[in-house]
């Protein structure tokens, strides 16, 4: 997969430049010897293929042209095919990609790209399609990066922070950075600039495409150009000279600022004359963009003085908290100096320029400046006060740091609020939310508390700056108001108000900021589980339990046992492998066991996974009763239904049937609804997410709503509003708020303030813990092998039923000799109808794919192909999980028909190449497949391979999924294709995902190798010899559909 | 005929009352306004503003300036000043070392206000105190000196000086960048003998060390810098706005100190004018851009 970086191209002298698009891809390279020039990447696109790849992405542009250059990139030494020791040679090797791991001894070299290149306004404009967030597999981070600088300078366009000048003889536009949050802005992306966006040598400078590199910059300066040119780009092109009636000199420095290079075509001296101007024009306003900035410190009066101290020193940019005071700048004369590790020239003049800038916004500092080194100075307190309630922001806007007492500094602290301290009362458990709370509250300010008649004495003083238990703080004429108000009212507090308050900072009471919450110990428990500070208090498996609970799944059946308390909907997330099936039942089986579980529960699941849950609640639960409300049978009744479900515990049903019978299943009372890959009602306005919502709409009698999912649904912010509506419909709002509020500020534009405060509220909710988590890796094995129970759909069902009943008379006929053959074709035609019919009839991928493309609609490439086979439907779903966790995962096949149909099948569902290793794969292309995925930071994320050729001798620890589609005979075949991901270099846990197609031969062989039989022991020691001496009937055992199954 | 008096001529800025001129172009006025034939003064005004004044040129420490008279060659005029003597000089600069201030003005653009404090040291002034002090030379045949020719390039001066406040220092021998480096050597000596006292007095060497080497950039140390940059958007860049009433650049920087060509008067402001309006209607575009962000493709542009 080819990765999109771009890259600066600097001219080689004064400003401007080009954005060059360049990508980079996997392939097989040998190590490089550089001459005298700079060796051309290897690795990189061509230009036409990158002009194909940028169309394939939308990302084309009429503006593009062909450009080289001439890029420093960190390269791996590696020796020359053919020499043996690198030590004497000349250098050898290649250049590192994005994502590679950084091996310890790293060289920089230049390596020649050639790409497409854009000038400033056109990169702009293309800079703006890109996603300004989330990880894109193709496109490297670096654009990300220049995304974001493309909205910086959007921003500046808006807001209008920008002066048309005459510089270098050009007429151009610069932006001014002198406010505080643009040059914050600056600094934050200087410091995490991605040199890949700055690595390119001037063009057509000295040595371009010579053996030289450029060292990475400080940033500041070399960002500041970036967006200069951005900036200047995007109004040139817009800006219209269209003014008449204008003198000379005006007219042509209007029309140079319009489209073109910025030629004035004025005579030197004119446009001297203009530079002057126009430079002392900008200097009112903004200053050069500068490694450290003058800094006022204001400092409260000493006790039983007036007077407050104000002091200067100069502060660096990228970290405020580094400062030297005026004086040790006065004292270091003319040397240059280091704040922390960033070098500071001519601190001095950089003092006295902000100093100056200073003066023209805060008058009193005049009095300040009249020595020669002036280190600080008094102000009265109606100065003080102008400092800090006007003067401070200006002062930072024109680019002097201003530091106030922390009681002053601004913010929510400095506001009155509350102080509270509140317990559960001594009778309650804290089990229900609107239980009120003993509790008692205090006025507070800056950090201080104080009474109502503190609050009114300070008042009294009409002084705005007031001193309290030895804290300065600004009176507002609201604030008193507010606290009569609240006095008067004096609220109760409840326990939801309690957990609201306690869950981001900001929130108020009656309008009152909280700044402080004490809770005591009885409720700090709740509170801390509540916001999952702390790990849920485990639960142990309960009686009737038959299985054993790792200590992190015992924590999880606690904690949905904690929500049900509150009545509180629960989103079990955990990460593919750990168990929620597990967990859930085993939280059934505890209501039962407390013998809360008086009514039936209904789970919702998707048809390819109802088996699993059979099969799952029958192994670990066997007391509870479960039923399928499933297939032609089904009771179709209110009555019917009402009887089918007495004494049952748990209704299955799928998400279809959710849909269609949903007048019926309303008729129920149900004590809970679970839903299972919850994913599927992420569409609020899909029929089956409207019927789960309704469904889990708490009735009189109340009704428990899990949710479990395997994907990080916090992550996904359009999915979360259908899934909080059906937990917990007030949290979220409804969806017009939603969307409003959380889904267009975060997914267009990564806010990460809305996406924190979005956390903050679904997070008691929700409980995911990933494999790799600390707490959770000690407790997993290194292997964890999963059964993947299937069904069969209608026409794998008819046409293994066709097969069986036609072979079988078949066989019967045939002569004895022929008969362990007919046995043999019989056993993999059924193994092949499991896997998909299109495999067994024997259809050409073409035909049995693209049958399934065409008829499906929309996004849903996989259409009929998927449909055919519930084994490829539960593979997909797996399988989604797996991509969007960003795994690898090994597929193996005993077929390799199958192989190549799934591949193809893969590839189109996933617009990703999907390497299939068979037997008749050569040496070189086996090989090639394995390096790419073991190496390519970007390979393939699913590797297919024929259990026989892949089986053996080759090493794929990248990969911490297998998955066996069928089964073999000899679980030790099966177990020597797992380790090729389970093995030495492996550093994550294994799962391994075993398809088992439920009633049919797959099923009666795993029982064999699970039991050990002595079939089993046959099977494994004899290979297939047996299969000859089965009779009919025990044939007939082996091979046909149970009863349950065939229905 | 109605014509301005020469009392009633005031500079573009105060005409436009875009708001008050520079302290500096005021006193210039004042000395112009201070000569005694009014008469002439008229006709001098009258001169400047038809545009007779061709070209206004500040070389070295002169001003030569090109003015159309009734002859097809223009004539040639010549203006300057006294210029300060070295030790003149010298005795300004250790008097503007002496307060911080006037460096730190003149480090941020501002000409201070009390500047010929600074220059009485030397007994002397930048501004010139009377006209006489402005000396003058004109090709033209008239005898009077100054002549119309001189005098109307007096009115265009002080609009120039606002292009340029320091260009009077350079009249009076220093440019701003002499003045600029000559001060920091100044200062620097004195910082380095008062930290030679101090060290002294303290036994000690001084606060901090200078660093003789670059120091390494972080991405050699972390090469994956190369290529990360997990950060998410700023959160005030998520919602584009415009600016406050009044708070654009334009706005901030207030009037072109750029001397307006009398024959288009108005021409400053029309210039700024047009650039405010297309400067909202960019913002405009640049706000539905980044509203569209992410939903639609903008239009390539040509």
């Amino acid at each position: 997969m080819s990765l999109l970086h771009a890259t600066w191209l600097f001219p080689p002298e004064g400003s401007g430049g080009r954005l060059l698009l360049w990508a980079d891809t996997w392939r097989v390279a040998s190590p490089i010897s550089p001459a005298d020039t700079a060796a051309e990447h290897p690795f990189s696109l061509g230009v036409d293929d990158l002009a194909e790849w940028l169309d394939d992405h939308d990302l084309w542009s009429e503006d593009l042209r062909p450009a080289a250059a001439t890029l420093t990139l960190p390269s791996r030494q590696q020796a020359a095919k053919g020499r043996r020791s690198s030590a004497t040679g000349p250098w050898s090797g290649l250049p590192m990609q994005a994502g590679e791991p950084i091996p310890k001894q790293l060289d920089w070299w230049p390596w020649q790209v050639e790409g497409l290149a854009l000038k400033s306004a056109a990169a702009g404009a293309w800079l703006s399609r890109l996603p300004l967030s989330g990880d894109q597999l193709d496109l490297a981070d670096d654009l990300r990066w220049w995304s974001h600088l493309q909205r910086w300078a959007l921003s500046l366009i808006a807001r209008g922070r920008y002066l048309p000048l005459v510089e270098e003889g050009r007429a151009r536009w610069l932006p001014l950075l002198n406010r505080e949050d643009d040059r914050r802005r600056l600094e934050e992306l200087s410091s995490r600039l991605p040199q890949v966006a700055t690595c390119a040598m001037a063009e057509g400078g000295p040595g371009e495409a010579l053996l030289a590199c450029r060292r990475p910059g400080s940033g500041r300066l070399r960002v500041a150009s970036f967006l200069e040119a951005l900036v200047d780009g995007q109004l040139r092109a817009g800006f219209k000279p269209e003014a008449q009636e204008l003198d000379p000199l005006l007219q042509a420095w209007q029309r140079a600022l319009g489209p073109g290079d910025g030629q004035l075509g004025l005579d030197e001296e004119e446009t001297e004359r203009l530079e002057v101007a126009t430079h002392h024009w900008r200097e009112t306003v903004a200053g050069r963009v500068a490694a450290a900035r003058a800094c006022l410190e204001l400092a409260a009066p000493a006790e039983s003085e007036e007077l407050w101290g104000l002091g200067f020193s100069l502060q660096a940019e990228a970290d405020p908290s580094l400062k030297l005071s005026a004086a040790e700048v006065w004292a270091l004369g003319d040397r240059d100096i280091h704040l922390g590790e960033i070098a500071v020239p001519q601190p001095g003049q950089l003092l006295l320029e902000g100093l100056g800038r200073a003066l023209t916004v805060f008058e009193p500092l005049e009095r300040g400046l009249d020595s020669a080194t002036p280190e600080a100075m008094q102000l009265t307190p109606a100065e003080a006060f102008v400092l800090v309630r006007t003067a401070a922001a200006q002062l930072r806007d024109v680019g002097v740091g201003v530091l106030l007492p922390p009681s002053l500094s601004g913010g929510l602290a400095s506001r009155l609020g509350l102080a509270i301290t509140a317990e559960l009362p001594t009778k309650s458990r804290g089990f229900t939310l609107g239980e009120s709370l003993d509790w008692s509250w205090e006025l507070m300010i800056g950090g201080v508390t104080l009474t109502l008649r503190d609050l009114e004495r300070l008042q009294a003083k009409r002084s705005p700056l007031v001193q309290h238990k030895g804290a300065w703080i600004e009176l507002r004429p609201s604030d008193l108001r507010n606290a009569e108000r609240f006095c008067a009212a004096d609220p109760g507090l409840s326990l939801d108000d309690a957990l609201r308050l306690t869950a981001a900072d900001g929130d108020t009471l009656m309008r009152l900021p909280v700044h402080q919450f004490n809770a005591g110990p009885r409720l700090q428990a709740v509170l801390e589980q509540y916001h999952q500070q702390k790990a849920p208090d485990p639960l142990p498996a309960p009686p009737g339990f038959a299985g054993q609970l790792r200590p992190y799944q015992e924590r999880g059946l606690g904690w949905l046992a904690f929500l049900h308390r509150f009545d509180q909907g629960a989103c079990l997330a955990d990460d593919m492998g750990l168990g929620k099936t597990i967990q859930l039942l085993a939280f059934l089986q505890h209501l039962k066991a407390e013998e809360e579980l008086k009514r039936p529960v209904l789970l919702v699941a998707p048809t390819s996974v109802l088996t699993n849950w059979k099969r799952e609640a029958h192994g670990f639960t066997p007391d509870l009763q479960v039923r399928e409300h499933y297939g032609p049978r089904r009771p179709a009744t209110e009555v019917a239904l009402k009887k089918a479900l007495k004494d049952v515990d748990l209704v299955l049903t799928s998400y279809g049937l959710l849909q269609r019978d949903s007048e019926l299943l309303e008729t129920i009372d149900w004590q809970g609804v679970v839903i299972d890959e919850a994913q599927a009602i992420k569409n609020p306005s899909a029929k089956q997410s409207m019927a789960a919502r309704d469904l889990g709409r708490p009735g009189k009698s109340g009704r428990f709503r899990i949710a479990l999912t395997g994907t990080p649904v916090e992550n996904r912010v359009s999915e979360l509003w259908a899934l909080m509506d059906f937990l917990n419909p007030r949290v979220l709002g409804d969806e017009p708020f939603f969307r409003q509020r959380y889904r267009l500020p975060i997914e267009r534009y990564g806010d990460m303030a809305s996406l924190r405060d979005l956390k903050s509220r679904v997070g008691p909710f929700i409980l995911r813990r990933l494999k790799t988590d600390k707490s959770i890796i000690s407790d997993l094995p290194e292997k964890v092998e999963l059964r993947e129970w299937v069904g069969l759909a209608p026409e794998q069902k008819k046409l293994y039923n066709k097969t069986v009943e036609e072979s079988l008379d078949a066989i019967a006929r045939s002569p004895l000799g022929k008969k362990h053959g007919q046995v043999l074709a019989l056993l993999t035609k059924l193994k092949q109808i499991c896997n998909h019919p299109a495999l067994a009839l024997k259809e050409g991928a073409e035909a049995a794919i693209s049958t399934g493309g065409a008829s499906a609609a929309g996004d849903n490439t996989s259409g009929t192909f998927a449909s055919r086979s519930a084994k490829v439907q539960r593979l997909e779903e797996i399988l989604e999980e797996v991509i969007e966790a960003g795994d690898r995962a090994l597929l193996f096949t005993q077929f390799a028909e199958w192989g190549h149909l799934l591949k193809a099948h893969l590839e189109r569902k996933w617009r990703a190449e999907v390497p299939f290793l068979h037997g008749g794969s050569s040496k070189t292309e086996r090989q090639a497949m394995v390096d790419r995925f073991q190496d390519d930071p970007r390979g393939p994320q699913l590797f297919l391979l024929s259990l026989k050729a892949g089986g053996v001798g080759l090493n794929l620890t990248r990969a911490s999924h297998v998955f066996h589609i069928d089964r073999w005979w000899n679980p030790a075949v099966e177990n020597q294709a797992t380790d090729r991901a389970y093995r030495i270099g492996q550093t994550n846990r294994v799962l391994v995902h075993k398809f088992i197609t439920s009633g049919s031969v797959e099923e009666r062989i795993d029982r064999m190798i699970q039991e050990k039989s002595r079939l089993a022991a046959d099977i494994v020691g004899s290979g297939e010899d047996w299969l000859g001496g089965l009779d009919m009937g025990q044939l007939k055992d082996l091979v046909a559909l149970s009863e349950e199954d065939a229905a | 005929m109605t014509l301005s008096t020469p009392s009633s001529i005031t500079t573009q800025l105060g005409q436009q009352g875009l708001g008050e001129q520079p302290w500096w172009v005021e006193q210039w006025m004042e000395l112009i306004n201070s000569y005694r034939y009014k008469k002439r003064l008229e006709r001098a005004w009258e001169y400047a503003r038809s545009g007779n004044v061709l070209s206004i040129r500040f070389e070295g420490r002169r001003v030569h300036a090109r003015v159309q008279g009734t002859e097809k060659e223009p004539y040639k005029v010549k203006l300057w000043l006294d210029v300060l003597s070295d030790e003149d000089w010298a005795y300004v600069l250790e008097a503007l070392t002496q307060k911080a201030r006037w460096s730190a003005q003149l480090l941020a653009g501002v000409m201070p206000q009390d500047i010929e404090r600074a220059f009485a040291a030397s007994g002397k002034r930048l501004f010139p105190f009377k006209l006489q002090e402005v000396r003058s030379e004109c090709s033209c045949p008239d005898k009077a000196n100054p002549c119309k020719h001189v005098s109307a390039v007096f009115y265009l001066m002080g609009d120039r000086f606002s292009e340029d406040p320091f260009v009077l220092f350079q009249l009076r021998g220093r440019t701003r960048g002499q003045l600029l480096s000559e001060l920091a050597k100044r200062r620097r000596k004195a910082l380095a003998k008062q930290a030679r006292v101090r060290a002294a007095a303290n036994g000690g060497s001084p606060a901090q060390a200078a660093a003789g080497l670059l120091p390494v950039h972080p991405a050699i140390t972390d090469p994956s810098r190369w290529w990360r940059y997990d950060a998410a958007l700023d959160p005030d860049l998520v919602v584009i706005t415009p600016a406050l009433e009044g708070d654009t650049g334009l706005d901030a920087a207030g009037p072109l100190p750029l001397a307006e060509e009398p024959r288009c008067p108005g021409a400053n402001r029309l210039f700024l004018d047009q650039l405010k309006l297309q400067g909202q209607q960019m913002a405009s575009l640049a706000m539905a851009a980044a509203m569209d962000h992410g939903s639609a493709e903008p239009a390539p542009t040509s």
